[in-house]
C-alpha cells in the first residue's frame, strides 16, 4: 500500500473523528457506566454524583481538546504548519490534558482509577507542551530562513 | 548596532528598475523589496554575488555597519 502523508492525517482525523464519537457515548452513558461502577462496589451516592461530576468536567476539556486536535490536522493538511495559530491549539491542547489531570487527581481518592489518568493526562499534557515549544522555535527557525535572499 | 544595504543608492547609480534587478539576478520583487527596505535577516552570498555581477559593485558598496547605540 502507498502510504503518503495525506493518508496519514486522514488516517488521524478519522480517529479524531471516532474518539468525539466514543466521547458522546461516554457523556451519554455516563449515568449508566457510573452506576455499574458503583454496583460492583457499593460506594455512598456523595460519591457516585462526585464521579458523574468528574467524569462531565473532564468531558468538557476532551470536547475543547478534540476540536483544537481537529483544527490543528485541518491547518495541517493545508500545508499551514508551522503557525502562530497551530501553537495556540496545541497550548490548549496542553492545558485540556492539564485541566483533566488536575481533575483527575482531585477525584483520585474517591475513586482510584482517577490517578492513573491523572497521571497519563499529566504525561500528555507535558509532551505536547514540549511539542508546542518544538514548533515555536520552528516559527522562528522559519521566519529567519523566509528572510533569507 | 545594525548591517544596512544600500541597494536602492547602488540602483540609482547604475539607473536599473528593481524589476529589471529582480529579474537578472534571478529573485523575486517581493524578495528584492524585502533586501532594499532592510526587512531581510540573512543573504546568501549567491545572491551577493548576482548583485555585484550586476551592479559591477563591490559587497561593501552594498553593505553598511552602523554602530548606533
Amino acid at each position: 500500500m502507498n502510504w503518503n502523508k495525506d493518508k496519514s492525517i486522514a488516517l488521524s482525523r478519522i480517529c479524531t473523528a471516532v474518539f468525539a464519537v466514543l466521547l458522546l457515548a461516554l457523556d451519554i452513558g455516563c449515568y449508566w457506566i457510573v452506576k455499574w461502577f458503583s454496583d460492583i462496589r457499593p460506594v455512598p451516592w456523595q460519591y457516585s454524583a462526585l464521579r458523574m461530576a468528574a467524569v462531565y468536567l473532564c468531558s468538557v476539556f476532551a470536547w475543547l481538546l478534540l476540536v483544537h486536535l481537529w483544527k490543528l490536522l485541518g491547518n495541517i493538511s493545508r500545508e499551514e504548519v508551522f503557525t502562530e495559530g497551530n501553537v495556540r491549539h496545541l497550548r490548549a491542547v496542553s492545558w485540556c490534558c492539564l485541566g483533566a489531570a488536575c481533575i483527575c487527581l482531585v477525584c483520585s481518592p474517591v475513586c482510584l482509577p482517577f490517578l492513573f489518568i491523572a497521571g497519563a493526562a499529566g504525561f500528555m499534557a507535558l509532551i505536547v507542551c514540549i511539542v508546542k515549544n518544538v514548533f515555536q522555535q520552528a516559527i522562528a527557525m522559519k521566519s529567519e530562513l523566509d528572510l533569507t535572499i | 548596532m545594525e548591517i544596512r544595504m544600500n541597494l536602492d543608492v547602488m540602483m540609482a547609480k547604475r539607473k536599473i528598475t528593481s524589476g529589471e534587478l529582480a529579474e537578472r539576478i534571478g529573485i523575486t520583487q517581493a524578495n528584492l523589496s524585502i533586501l532594499k527596505t532592510g526587512k531581510a535577516k540573512a543573504i546568501r552570498f549567491s545572491t551577493l554575488m548576482a548583485l555585484c555581477h550586476e551592479l559591477q559593485c563591490q559587497p561593501g558598496d552594498l553593505l553598511e555597519f552602523h554602530d548606533d547605540v
